[in-house]
């Protein structure tokens, strides 16, 4: 479903991105994994070209989405749920607002928008929020409506950008179980990228591993946790057997 | 850039544009409008409006009741129909205005206008207010028919009349007002008034040396006309006037007492130094001493060598005191006294005026009394010569009478009777000798008192007497009264008062140019360099000291109110040109920096690889650099704005300058909400829906916020 082509990013004169070749398939979750700094959030935001690649090549469906016209790209875009760590919600608008603006704007109708909008919100368990501003929500629910946002217009690739980082700890359960559910009840394609090591094991298809702006291992989380070949992995394994 | 344009905002971004510029002029014009309109109504209130009036006539203020009486009187009686009101007092000087109904607007009624309130009580002066109008200063009398008599001949022009040396010209249209101030200024530039001025006490025949000078002229500075305007020249008043004054001067300088001082050796006196002397004060001065109101002080006016003469400028002598000898003392201006300098000799010239005229008067009382005297003693003389007269007649018939005695007595003579005999007889012997004796004597005296001229004597007492009658006839008393009066009136001018005016009137001649004699040459039909004449003058009337100056036969002056109009209109178009720069800033960080933030952002996570040159040639801020050049420069148009000095193509300059600004330091008025925006970009909205719903609602408020509450949907 999803294929990166050699794609190179360098901010200055520091690469980020060193020539990545990614095959997601339809479906299919896939958890990518690295130190801070190595590259993740870059390669998830190229491929919605939020972040544009230098060099390379990402492929949906076999169409290539940097040859897309600004009118393609909107419309790739709206196919794919992107999910952010910071949430990135409107700060002026209310929770049901938040989650259906979008798909008003993309010309469906209010009323349906805001059905599929209190659907999504319902899914992650913020039907009793609907009037509520962003900024009265704790952290895990402000994500929990981003991620109902992702939602909403029924996405055929979602992107999730370490939904968890900026959590509180105590708050990233209700996160991570939102995630879980959705994994396991959509068929989704998922890339998600984060550092809950456990979450990844549970839900990941496929781990891929990144060090330095380039993929070290990828595989089965069974396989990179038990006997990973990277040193990124070896890491990993320790952290999970401690 | 373009493509966030092309994305459909371009529409956005024009009708802000469009309304930024409409809207900027607005404010712009319309607060500079405001203020214009309320100081032109204030001003309107001050000094009318233009073309209601025609003079405003200054008046004391204790006078302006009685004062408004007669103007009323003078407006029912000469003005029906005019317009007449009080407008502000200043500095205790009432304003009246005067506005003549259109008919009476003519040339006879203008050029006579002030003669009219001349009689207003408490009136001042008047100062003609007459719209549309361009007033020419002080025109030269010798040209001023001739030059109103050319004006009235320009198209545009009513009339010209004369007001206080002068001229003001209406007009029939103040539109044309510029376009004939133009064509007076060249009728102006045909003339020119040569002046030949020589120093004081240069005496000149003014006519021969004008005749002589012109000759010169149109010889050697050929092509021009040149008229001797001498006779015409103004400013005679000030002329007079400093002749009177230093005539003044002279005259006081005459009464003063003279003061000469005789330095001691090794002592210099210079010109206006201060000395003091004792005079009435018992106190003799002393080195270190200070001076008391009884001392003399005494201003050095003149210096030759160890000489010097003065005059008092503090203090008297005794007013009964001829003259005075005493040591004179420098001075400190702090009035301690200094060394001593040498004598002071101070001879009071009224004294001694007085003391002459004192005995003038007892010489006519004394006349008088001589004359009457004279008068009684002529006609004494006159009665003892007619007594005279009669006793000689008696003593010649005596003489005949004892002639014939004797005769009688001696037998001589014709025959008598017997009684005459006897009687004869009688006498003889008693007076025969007393007789001959008596005769002899008798005709010796006789003889003498007959070579008496008596009528010669007499025509000597009738002229006498005629001398007397006509010394009588001489109102003595009258002449005695003014001298009394003269007398009287000497004390009065004390030393300290004549030094003080003559000081006071040297003060004012020295801030005025004393004319000597001076010749006024009109010329006509060119201009002549001055330089060039004083050279030729002054090697030809052999005068080195002859001074040429060069004046324009009159000046248009800025007619006031046009000219606070005027200025209120240019300090509109300032402001409005200040509030077009204020705007278009203002409306550049809150509505249009949102745009170049967000512009920046774009540029900044575009794919595109930008060099060095490009981030420093950011298409970004050239962008805001040509809005506000556009907004500005519009702005600045449309509300007619005009600040002095910078041309439009410089307004264009600073706003491009303003904009520019504004956009390097966009992010800083108008930052980007980036999570916000990315969110847009990743749910896939445009970057039109990403700015109207996300950027500009969540940006600062202003004419973009505004206009696009009609777009935005949530």
């Amino acid at each position: 479903m999803l294929e990166l082509k050699n794609i190179w990013k360098t901010y200055d004169t520091t690469p980020a991105l060193a020539g990545v070749d990614l095959k997601v398939r339809q479906g299919e979750t896939v958890v990518i994994m690295g130190p801070s700094g190595c590259g993740k959030s870059t390669l998830i935001r190229c491929i919605n070209r939020l972040t544009e690649p230098d060099m390379g090549d990402i492929l949906v469906n076999g169409d290539s989405v940097l040859g897309l016209s600004q009118a393609e790209l909107m419309a790739f875009r709206r196919k794919v749920g992107f999910v952010f760590q910071q949430f990135h919600l409107i700060g002026r608008l209310t929770v049901l607002e938040n989650v259906m603006f979008h798909l008003v704007l993309a010309g469906f109708d209010r009323g349906w928008a805001e059905a599929q909008a209190a659907a999504a919100l319902a899914k992650v368990g913020l039907s009793h929020v609907h009037e509520r501003k962003p900024d009265e929500l704790s952290g895990g629910q402000q994500q929990r409506v981003a991620i109902a946002r992702a939602l909403a217009a029924g996405p055929e690739l979602m992107l999730w950008d370490e939904p968890t980082a900026s959590l509180d700890p105590i708050l990233v359960g209700e996160v991570l179980e939102v995630m879980e559910d959705l994994v396991r009840t959509t068929q989704t394609t998922m890339v998600i990228v984060t550092h809950e090591v456990s979450f990844a094991l549970r839900v990941a298809h496929r781990i891929v591993l990144m060090d330095q702006g380039q993929i070290v291992e990828e595989g089965p989380p069974e396989v990179i946790f038990k006997a990973p070949v990277s040193e990124i992995g070896l890491k990993y394994k320790k952290l999970l057997v401690s | 850039m373009l493509s966030f344009f092309r994305d459909g905002f371009y529409k956005d971004f024009i009708v802000l544009l469009t309304l930024t510029i409409l809207l900027g002029t607005g404010f712009s014009a319309g607060i500079a409008w405001a203020l214009d309109a309320y100081f032109g109504d204030t001003l309107s209130d001050m000094i009318g409006e233009y073309g209601q009036y025609d003079i405003i006539l200054h008046i004391q203020e204790a006078s302006k009741e009685a004062a408004f009486r007669e103007l009323e009187r003078i407006r029912d009686q000469h003005f029906p129909g005019a317009r007449l009101s009080e407008t502000i007092t200043i500095a205790g000087q009432a304003n009246f205005f005067f506005g003549l109904p259109e008919e009476l607007r003519t040339k006879e009624v203008m050029a006579n206008l002030a003669a009219y309130f001349a009689a207003v009580p408490g009136l001042n002066s008047h100062t003609i207010i007459s719209d549309p109008s361009i007033l020419i200063r002080s025109v030269h009398g010798s040209v001023f028919d001739e030059l109103a008599a050319q004006i009235e001949q320009l198209p545009g022009v009513k009339f010209a009349f004369a007001d206080v040396g002068n001229m003001i010209v209406i007009l029939e249209d103040p539109a044309r007002s510029k376009e004939l101030e133009a064509e007076i200024r060249k009728l102006l530039a045909e003339y020119q008034l040569v002046e030949l001025r020589f120093p004081m006490g240069f005496e000149v025949d003014t006519a021969q040396v004008g005749e002589e000078a012109i000759r010169l002229l149109e010889k050697e500075l050929p092509g021009r006309k040149y008229r001797n305007v001498t006779a015409a020249q103004y400013g005679e008043d000030l002329d007079a006037f400093l002749k009177t004054l230093v005539e003044m001067r002279d005259f006081l300088l005459s009464y003063a007492s003279k003061v000469h001082i005789t330095a001691d050796p090794g002592v210099y006196l210079i010109v206006g130094e201060q000395i003091a002397i004792q005079a009435q004060s018992i106190r003799p001065l002393e080195e270190g001493g200070i001076l008391t109101d009884d001392n003399v002080v005494i201003e050095i006016t003149a210096v030759s060598g160890s000489e010097a003469e003065g005059m008092i400028i503090r203090g008297e002598i005794a007013p009964a005191m001829e003259s005075l000898e005493q040591t004179g003392f420098r001075i400190f201006s702090d009035g301690q006294i200094a060394k001593p300098i040498g004598q002071v000799v101070v001879e009071n010239e009224r004294y001694r005026l007085a003391y002459a005229i004192d005995e003038s008067l007892r010489l006519l009382e004394e006349l008088e009394v001589l004359s009457v005297q004279a008068n009684d003693a002529v006609q004494n003389a006159d009665a003892v010569l007619n007594t005279f007269q009669e006793a000689l007649l008696q003593l010649e018939v005596l003489q005949v009478q004892m002639r014939q005695l004797n005769e009688g007595i001696t037998g001589k003579g014709a025959s008598a009777s017997s009684e005459q005999l006897l009687v004869t007889l009688l006498v003889n012997g008693l007076f025969q000798s007393l007789a001959q004796a008596a005769v002899q004597a008798g005709e010796d005296s006789l003889g003498s008192l007959e070579n008496l001229d008596v009528a010669a004597m007499r025509a000597s007492l009738d002229q006498i007497s005629q001398q007397i009658a006509n010394v009588q006839s001489i109102d003595v008393q009258a002449i005695i009264n003014q001298i009394q009066y003269v007398r009287d009136t000497l004390p009065m001018l004390g030393d300290e008062e004549i030094g003080r005016s003559i000081r006071l009137i040297n003060t004012y001649i020295a801030g005025q140019v004393i004319p000597g004699e001076r010749i006024q040459i009109m010329v006509e039909d060119g201009q002549v360099d001055e330089e060039q004449v004083e050279k030729l003058l002054r090697s030809s009337l052999d005068n080195p000291y002859l001074n040429i100056y060069s004046t324009s036969v009159g000046v248009i002056n800025p007619d006031a109110r046009s000219e606070i109009f005027r200025l209120l209109t240019e300090v509109r178009a300032i402001i409005a040109g200040l509030l077009a720069i204020v705007f278009t800033g203002a409306i550049l960080i809150l509505d249009h920096a949102t745009v170049f933030s967000t512009l920046k952002y774009l540029r900044r996570v575009s794919r595109a690889r930008t060099s060095r040159w490009q981030r420093v040639l950011n298409p970004v801020l050239f962008l805001g650099a040509l809005l506000g050049a556009v907004v500005l420069a519009a702005v600045y148009r449309l509300s007619g704005a005009q600040i002095p000095y910078l041309s439009h193509g410089t307004i264009a300059l600073i706003g491009a300058a303003v904009g520019w600004l504004v956009a390097k330091f966009a992010e800083r008025f108008s930052p980007v909400n980036v999570k916000e925006f990315t969110a847009g970009q990743a749910l896939g909205l445009s970057n039109v829906q990403i700015m109207r719903e996300i950027v500009i609602p969540g940006s600062r408020p202003g004419l973009m916020n505004l206009l696009n509450r009609w777009k935005q949907q949530f």
